[in-house]
């Protein structure tokens, strides 16, 4: 099962040392940051899989032309490169840069939603529903069932249900769904590919009832990957050229530049309809900057423009979903429970399995990752109800089918050993499982709740019931 | 020997090359850009003083804080350094940091506007109004009366009409959220405010308890002013200066791309814990966590480094004397500038110099359409382009028709800025042929960022 090597095709250029925190250290920090890994300070991280946005390495290519940033306010060469990286490789005609995805999200939903609008997808994501509800549509899952069994060993997890679709639609109506909003991959699937034929599918049925297709393309090439190696129809192609295939069938894209484009900032909207993109650049305006920079400096906007050459070279994408499969398959050979497939971005644990005595009030994925970091200073992050939040009408907590912890892989960040670490401690933490307790709100903010929620253990003794010795974390590197 | 030639502070480390145009292909690279200056490539641009926002050239310092940036995407140890400096500054006890200084008054406005209600300001700038205006706010201004008259030699032509706002805040109970004051005041001529204003403006604001926010992108020029011009403060340092000032307010806005010293970033900072909180469930939405804001580590530690070196006495010398510089020669030729010259530009005022064009011609749009031909310089109009548009969708002439001549900081020499002064000079020998321009299209929000405008029927230079 293990696949060909998939060593880095690059050497390490500039390193950030690491800080080694004692178990009594972490059990302080978990309990200052309200049990929430987001509010750790990331000097008490060993190992920082919180997230694969903006915390990659960029190449030295990328650092040179942080140097060549034209950092006039209109005009600035760099814009000129960005644009064509984005036409060249995306395919989208108009580029409209962003601070970073959200602020796309922001503007496209501000342009196609009126309130009482439905907007369908591939599975929601936190930050793109909030905009969809902020705009006044309601959210639609419409992703095939398999996509909420960890379990499936469906290839294409992110597949859109085109009967789901259809039901929808005959229900609500054409005229008030303005758009089919589809992410590749899906992230809170587990980092689940869509197939070509799917996306082709969807392309035709949006076609047939005169909605637009918008990619939320922020992993679109990871997506490309998949695609190359898991649909017989497609296997042989180009990773480049299977991405600007995927984009011929969408309308429009948002994308966050701090993922799949290796760099710490940036995200852009892409755009085919003229129209469209003139209302776009006045709204840019007002809430991200002037439309030939959107919020950046011109040095992210030259950074990324490299960084998008970068991530279609099929040595880089082969690496990058290698390191993440090498982990993925550590812990599935141990028996831990992962969301299958192994995605491209992450592994996914599937907490509601690990930890089958913590009721889903008591947010058994919080309460893990937790654990995690203290059991051995790996930051990962919440992906089930705390994540999912209140619906909007009944103010109820919602219960995803999954309730996961993700362990997120920066890009060209981490080495081998790093993994193996990571591996030992998610499998130490794994056998002592019935030990973590679960966990209760102190503080919960109104909207996107997991960024900045706190918590407090449910029961007297702590996070766990019992006392933990201290655990070596650096033995992967020392043996 | 005491010598008094004032020299910049520093000595360069990285270059820019510059590209020389020809006057036909900056003609025809302005007909192309549909005679709107924004729409230019900067690398038809030869002096660019589009801005300061964003423009200055970073230290050594900076740069490395930016190898430091720590890209964690919460609890960055970047975060920390960048909160210790922004707190060490403004003494504010949340810190949030944005994209850039919009941002921030999105953040704001749109957690305590709401529809109708009024935010007075000294003077708003554009995407300060703009940002207003989407909420449904009234957008109001209170600048002194000598803020509009170009040569009134008043030192603090920035100052907010404290008697007015008085009469404001006693005419609508409960229907201001904030007050906000903008240092220095943009709008008019980049003229500093002075602390006794601001005090005044708080006593008036806390008898009416409503909270004052400070528009804080060139705090460190106005400080700077405080300290040169106003009794009492020039054995102050800038940095006292400024402590004492935000002091006086509740919270403020900030765009570091000024007075931060940085290509990008900006925040929003305030004592009140609940407001704060509000906004950080805001700035998730639409910026980033509240540890990174929109910013990648990299600009968090830039900025911490900018906010102190903008205080730097030497550096504000040299920078407030280069544009008194340019502001000497050219009244010495007669071209009628805003006095005193202001911190961060130099105003043209184009009402008096091309007399003949009536405002709804533009006259400041073509002066900026005529520098650019002749000289390649690029510079902003701040006139009737940009403020004549009302939010009820009719036209009125601004106030003031001006070119803005925008020092980026730290990144022209004194021969560039003899180069300008040059370039005018040729230029009021043509005042007389310049012609207006005529708006051919525009959006409702923003206009001049993306306008286009054709030449008169006699071209842009009549003869």
């Amino acid at each position: 099962m293990r696949q060909q090597s998939w060593a880095e095709p690059w050497k390490i250029k500039v390193v950030e040392p690491l800080r080694i925190t004692s178990r009594a250290e972490r059990e302080r920090a978990i309990r200052d940051a309200g049990y929430n890994t987001f509010l750790l300070r990331s000097d008490d991280v060993y190992i920082d899989l919180l997230t694969d946005s903006g915390t990659n390495a960029m190449s030295d290519r990328q650092w040179a032309g942080m140097m060549l940033g034209d950092e006039a306010y209109a005009g600035s060469r760099n814009f000129y490169h960005l644009e064509e990286a984005v036409q060249r490789f995306y395919g989208f005609p108009h580029l409209i840069p962003t601070h970073q995805g959200r602020g796309a999200e922001h503007i496209l939903s501000r342009m196609l939603i009126t309130p009482g609008s439905h907007v369908p997808g591939n599975m929601y994501f936190t930050t793109t529903r909030a905009h969809q509800e902020l705009a006044g549509a309601q959210f639609h899952d419409v992703i095939i069932d398999e996509a909420h069994d960890p379990d499936s060993e469906h290839p294409f997890k992110g597949d859109v249900d085109l009967d789901k679709l259809e039901a929808l639609t005959r229900r609500v109506g054409e005229a008030r769904i303005p758009y089919v909003s589809v992410a590749a991959t899906v992230n809170m699937a587990g980092g689940q590919p869509i197939s070509l034929a799917n996306l082709r599918a969807v392309r035709e049925f949006t076609r047939r009832h005169g909605m637009l297709l918008i990619l939320d393309a922020t992993r679109a090439v990871e997506n490309a990957w998949f695609i190359q190696q898991r649909e017989p129809a497609e296997r042989g192609k180009l990773v480049a050229d299977i991405l600007f295939e995927m984009c011929s069938l969408a309308d429009g894209a948002t994308m966050s530049g701090k993922k799949d484009s290796l760099v710490n900032i940036g995200g852009w909207l892409g755009l085919r309809d003229e129209k469209l993109a003139e209302e776009a650049r006045s709204l840019v305006v007002l809430f991200e900057g002037l439309h030939t920079y959107g919020g950046l400096a011109g040095r992210d906007l030259e950074a990324m423009a490299i960084g998008i050459e970068e991530s279609v070279r099929e040595e880089h994408i082969r690496s990058r979903i290698g390191q993440v499969h090498y982990l993925g398959e550590q812990l599935m050979e141990a028996g831990v429970p992962v969301v299958r497939p192994i995605g491209g971005h992450a592994v996914f644990l599937d907490a509601a399995a690990m930890l089958p005595h913590i009721p889903r009030e008591e947010y058994p994925a919080q309460a893990l990752a937790a654990a995690l970091y203290v059991e051995s200073g790996i930051r990962a992050m919440e992906r089930g109800t705390v994540s999912a939040g209140r619906d909007a009408v009944t103010g109820q907590n919602r219960y995803p089918a999954l309730e996961l912890v993700r362990l997120t892989i920066p890009r060209r960040v981490y080495t081998q050993a790093h993994m193996d670490v990571t591996a030992e401690s998610v499998i130490a933490v794994h056998e002592m499982a019935a030990q973590v307790t679960g966990l209760r709100f102190t503080y919960e903010p109104e909207r996107l709740r997991f960024f900045q929620a706190r918590f407090e253990p449910v029961h007297p003794a702590g996070l766990f019931t019992e006392d933990r010795p201290e655990r070596a974390l650096t033995m992967a590197i020392s043996r | 020997m005491h010598f008094t030639t004032i020299i910049e502070p520093f000595r360069i480390k990285t270059v820019e090359p510059l590209r020389q145009t020809t006057r036909d292909e900056r003609i025809s690279a302005l007909a192309a850009a549909n005679y709107n200056v924004f729409l230019l490539q900067a690398e038809d641009v030869l002096i660019d003083l589009l801005t300061d926002s964003g423009t200055g050239a970073m230290s050594v310092n900076q740069w490395s804080g930016m190898m430091r940036g720590d890209e964690s995407y919460a609890g960055g140890r970047s975060y920390a350094v960048f909160e210790r400096a922004v707190r060490d500054v403004t003494g504010f006890a949340h810190v949030i940091p944005t994209h850039q200084g919009r941002a921030a008054e999105h953040i704001l406005f749109s957690t305590v506007i709401k529809p109708g209600e009024i935010v007075p300001n000294n003077t708003h700038f554009d995407t300060t109004r703009a940002n207003v205006n989407d909420r449904g706010g009234v957008a109001l201004d209170l600048p002194i009366p000598e803020g509009h008259e170009p040569q009134s030699a008043h030192p603090f032509k920035g100052n907010m009409d404290v008697e007015a706002l008085e009469r404001v805040l006693a005419e609508n109970p409960g229907r201001v959220p904030l007050v906000m004051i903008t240092i220095t005041n943009n709008s008019e001529g980049g003229q500093p405010v002075s602390m006794a204003n601001v005090r005044a403006a708080r006593d008036v604001c806390h008898r009416f308890g409503v909270p004052l926010f400070i528009d804080a992108c060139r705090f460190a020029e106005n400080a700077w002013f405080i300290k040169t011009r106003e009794p009492g403060y020039s054995a102050h340092t800038p940095l006292a200066i400024a402590r004492e000032l935000f002091a006086l307010a509740d919270g403020c806005t900030m765009s570091a791309k000024k007075d931060g010293m940085s290509n990008i970033g900006g925040f929003l900072a305030m004592n009140d814990e609940g407001l704060a909180k509000r906004c950080r469930t805001r700035l998730v939405l639409t910026e980033g966590f509240p540890t990174y804001g929109g910013l990648a580590g990299y600009d968090l530690e830039a900025i911490a480094v900018g906010l102190r070196e903008a205080l730097d006495e030497d550096y504000l010398r040299y920078r407030i004397r280069s544009i008194e510089y340019l502001g000497e020669k050219l009244l010495a030729a007669g071209i009628p500038i805003v006095t005193p010259t202001g911190g961060h530009a130099l105003y043209l005022d184009a009402k008096r110099w091309l007399p003949h064009i009536p405002q709804g011609e533009y006259p400041a749009w073509a002066l900026s359409c005529v520098l650019y031909i002749e000289g390649g310089i690029r510079a902003a109009e701040i006139g009737s382009v940009m403020f004549g548009r009302q939010a009820d969708g009719t036209e009125r002439p601004a106030s003031l028709e001006l070119v803005r001549l925008a020092f980026p900081r730290r990144v022209y020499t004194q021969s560039h800025v003899d180069y300008v002064a040059e370039v005018l000079l040729h230029v009021n020998s043509l005042a007389h042929r310049i012609r207006g321009v005529r708006m051919l299209d525009a959006p409702e929000v923003l206009r001049h960022f993306t306008a286009t405008f054709g030449p008169s029927r006699e071209g842009l230079l009549a003869g």
